[in-house]
């Protein structure tokens, strides 16, 4: 029989995933959502071939366009944006005008789904909520995205990632007990992890529809979506105590921290089962905690003595050994450890891009850009990125004249009337200023370029 | 009133047809259930990345069979301080969710991998964690499967992945939460900043399972992906989840900054890389947590606490990002000099009356600066909006009693989630599932 890894070389070759097919081929989205939250549910469903097109105001644009870390543009773009928007079509049109609600309109009655994140009631106020878009099409799927929720006491509250950590205890079990300080979790994970549970929503809802032939709202709040995780609801019913902060340590496993190495690097070590745990005894040359009484016993070793016990035996040897021998000796005998990886180790280490869970994508108009890959690797159907984030109102010519199929001079007396927009100066909206968009065919769709 | 009631009468919007709609949304009884015609096999050992993953199809309607050795999964004994109930740990317990228990003896006994095969032929997934090429070995994996059944979709949890060099050199290594997160760099952007005492300054650990939750998230939208392909033409694919991927894939941000950059960011402490004030202060009676980072949200705040005086000098977004520590360090005390002086309370009523006014005024910009009292999750269980919302469930199992979890995560008007019961007695459906599945 051929090797295992031999076999899944073939089964996931990242060379061959452009070729494969798409699952969600032929889905249309309608995104008027903003900033991550509603914006990575409706990406999702674009790494895996839906056509999402995204609505922004002309001018204007998304709020984080220009929302950089420590205001640090890349080629006049905003290079955390690009992971956030990317296979999308970019269109601008004034909501204020008539013109531009009929434009909607129309392409709702062939979208699949809808995305939005305003506050709730405003897409109804707007007259682009799922009443009015249910009435066109009445197979639509329509996501709606939010803090609290579309219904309740708090539904009027504006939110965003940082009050969802806040309200569903995330933030407060962040940090080191018996002191003042709590953290929230980083890079606005309370948007992105709900904004995935949004996406999977609609693909339960669009397999629904395949069924019945029914569409249906969705009332995605992003608090509830981040209450999913926590066991410690349940552990404060059972025992009326709560778990609270516990710093480095994982009070589930034992051995579970991060520890200091003898070359000062942190290594996350952890022995979630007697197994491991026997491995990683072994591995360290201390058979003998294997048959202590305080260890033995899986249960035993977390109790809170036992296991303080047990975590100052793990920091010992930690620190009289190097990160790359811990790790080593991980791979030989069968228990977790890994090093504690920051930005630049996860931009440049070898099998991350061999995995293909790091990207170095050559892009049309912003050349090289290192993004991540995707979080599951799917064999059949795999996800892929098409094209970064584009110009504000890039692709309006596309999509009104192939999708909508407007001709030349109904275009022209849009952009007269000022329906249809694009960007100004401001970094985060505009093109890199070494790219000349009048030779671009895809900006120009359907005039003569020349290149 | 019942909270049905007062949803329909008070907190539905105008009344009217969209009042109605949310309140029928609550109602999760007689709707169908989108995964009840098919078969989940969950074989994951010592992972609740596995187990959540099948936890999400199990709510959306799947038939799932969590199948352990006679002594259990290992992941029973996976708990916060060894806190069991009859020897049922609480995550277990939390993610015991609409499921069957089936035990059969993979690792050791030929004859039951030969039953698991057979069950296989029918299910539609499988979700497996054991070390990559293990179940190949046994002549159960991917490759063996779907040759009977070409339509499966078998979901494998590891560290490392289950393709490429890396994979094959540690496959051995087990996933855990605390790695996932490190080896994913969710730690690396947590923690205090270089310049404060030892330990606060080390990389420090989400406190729940932030990694299991994203590979658990991204094992069942990857198979649900999977699951409309097999819907549409008939075949079924392997989709590999590595614990190493998954705070950075989800979020984007390191490999990009890690890239543009070409160095790491520092860790700042509560500060944010973005957004400013995008944090929490410590008030009379505990904390708030306060995000007013657009520039007119900022004046507002600045207008409600008193500190007019400052505008001049933090005016834009520009001015406050943290890209000079000291300096948004120096305003997070001017704030919280302030803060300090009124309870969560009232703050929070502060801000609010502001941006009722602010929505409706020209002449305030429209600023609306957000706070809110920091809630630990026992706070969080007595929030009036969650019960109105029934975002918390109490639930009770045969064998353990009474207990809450958090559920209904997302609601959907025509085929919503829900948790029908919870269990978690080893073997308790063996006769069900042979009856049902292989004619025993």
């Amino acid at each position: 029989m051929e090797d295992y890894f031999s076999y899944t070389a073939k089964l996931f070759n990242p060379d061959e995933a452009v070729e494969k097919p798409e699952a969600l081929k032929g889905i249309r989205v309608l995104d008027f959502s903003h900033v991550i939250f509603g914006p990575i549910a409706a990406r999702v469903l674009a790494d895996y071939g839906a056509e999402v097109i995204k609505l922004e105001l002309p001018y204007y644009g998304d709020l984080w366009r220009p929302a950089t870390y420590w205001g640090k543009y890349w080629k006049h773009s905003n290079p955390i944006w690009h992971n956030i928007t990317k296979n999308k079509y970019f269109i601008s049109v004034n909501l204020a005008l008539k013109e531009s609600k009929d434009l909607i309109y129309k392409m709702a009655e062939t979208a699949d789904v809808v995305v939005e994140n305003f506050a709730p009631g405003t897409a109804d106020a707007w007259n682009i909520g799922y009443e009015k878009i249910s009435g066109i099409n009445p197979k639509i799927i329509f996501l709606s995205c939010s803090t609290y929720g579309q219904f309740g006491p708090m539904r009027y509250f504006p939110g965003w990632d940082l009050l969802a950590q806040a309200a569903s205890g995330v933030l407060t079990l962040n940090g080191y007990p018996d002191t003042d300080v709590y953290y929230k979790l980083p890079d606005y994970v309370g948007d992105f992890f709900p904004g995935n549970i949004g996406a999977m929503a609609v693909l339960m809802a669009l397999y629904h529809r395949k069924k019945t032939g029914r569409g249906q709202y969705i009332d995605m709040a992003q608090t509830e979506g981040l209450m999913r995780i926590l066991y410690h609801y349940t552990y404060y019913s059972v025992t009326k105590e709560a778990i609270g902060r516990t710093g480095n340590t994982d009070p589930s496993m034992m051995p579970a921290s991060i520890f200091k190495t003898a070359d000062d690097r942190f290594l996350a070590l952890a022995c979630a089962t007697a197994e491991q745990f026997k491995n990683f005894a072994e591995a360290i040359g201390k058979p003998d905690l294997i048959s202590d009484p305080r260890f033995a016993d899986t249960l035993e070793r977390l109790r809170p003595e036992n296991a303080k016990a047990l975590t100052a035996i793990v920091v010992d040897w930690v620190h009289s050994t190097t990160c790359e021998e811990a790790v080593r000796l991980a791979d030989e005998k069968g228990f977790p450890a890994a090093e504690v990886a920051d930005d630049y180790m996860i931009a440049n280490e070898g099998w991350r891009r061999k995995r293909g869970s790091v990207v170095l994508f050559k892009d049309d108009v912003y050349g090289n850009l290192v993004i991540a890959g995707p979080s599951a690797q799917l064999s059949g159907t795999p996800s892929r990125t098409k094209w970064l984030a584009r110009p504000l109102g890039y692709h309006n010519r596309i999509v009104l004249k192939k999708f909508l199929g407007l001709s030349e001079d109904e275009i022209l007396a849009l952009e007269k009337k000022k329906v249809i927009g694009t960007f100004d100066d401001r970094p985060g909206l505009k093109p890199p200023v070494y790219y000349n968009l009048s030779e671009d065919p895809i900006y120009n769709y359907g005039k003569e370029v020349k290149r | 009133m019942s909270a049905r009631e007062e949803v329909y009468t008070r907190h539905g919007g105008k009344g009217g047809d969209r009042g109605q709609m949310l309140a029928e949304m609550m109602n999760v009884e007689g709707k169908p259930e989108v995964l009840d015609d098919i078969l989940v096999l969950d074989i994951s050992s010592a992972n609740f990345a596995g187990i959540v993953a099948a936890s999400f199809l199990a709510e959306f309607g799947a038939e799932v069979v969590k199948i352990e050795p006679p002594d259990g999964d290992p992941a029973r004994q996976i708990t916060p301080f060894g806190v069991t109930v009859q020897g049922v740990g609480i995550p277990f317990m939390f993610e015991g969710r609409n499921k069957r228990y089936m035990t059969l003896d993979i690792r050791n006994n030929e004859e039951d991998r030969t039953t698991f095969a057979q069950l296989a032929q029918k299910a539609a997934v499988v979700i497996e964690s054991f070390t990559p090429g293990e179940m190949d070995g046994w002549g159960i994996g991917y490759r063996q499967l779907s040759l009977q059944n070409p339509g499966l979709i078998y979901i494998a949890l590891s560290a490392y992945g289950q393709y490429g060099d890396q994979a094959q050199k540690s496959a051995k290594m087990p996933d855990t939460d605390i790695t996932s997160q490190a080896g994913s760099g969710l730690p690396a952007q947590m923690g205090a900043p270089p310049n404060e005492p030892e330990p606060l300054n080390w990389p420090l650990r989400g406190g729940m399972w932030a990694g299991w939750y994203i590979s658990g998230l991204s094992a069942a939208l990857g198979g649900m992906v999977a699951l409309l392909h097999r819907q549409n033409t008939g075949q079924g694919q392997m989709v590999d989840v590595a614990g190493m991927d998954a705070y950075s894939s989800m979020v984007g941000m390191p490999a990009t900054i890690g890239f543009t950059w070409e160095k790491s960011r520092p860790r700042i402490g509560v500060l944010d890389f973005i957004l400013y004030p995008y944090g929490h202060w410590k008030c009379k009676d505990g904390f708030v947590a306060i995000a007013a980072p657009r520039d007119h949200d900022f004046r507002a705040l600045l207008k409600i606490l008193g500190l007019w005086e400052q505008e001049d000098d933090w005016r834009y977004s520009s001015d406050r990002i943290p890209d000079i520590l000291e300096q948004a360090i120096h305003l997070h005390r001017i704030i919280e000099e302030k803060t300090i002086q009124f309870t969560g309370d009232e703050l929070v009523k502060m801000a609010l009356n502001y941006s009722k006014k602010s929505a409706r005024s020209k002449w305030r910009g429209g600023g609306v600066p957000i706070i809110m009292k920091l809630m630990t999750p026992e706070a969080a269980m007595e929030n009036r909006q969650w019960l109105i919302r029934n975002a918390f469930q109490e639930v009770e199992d045969e064998q353990l009693g009474k207990y809450t979890i958090s559920a209904n995560f997302v609601k959907m008007s025509e085929s919503p989630p829900r948790v029908k019961w919870v269990s978690s007695q080893i073997g308790k459906d063996n006769e069900y599932i042979r009856k049902k599945y292989l004619n025993v």
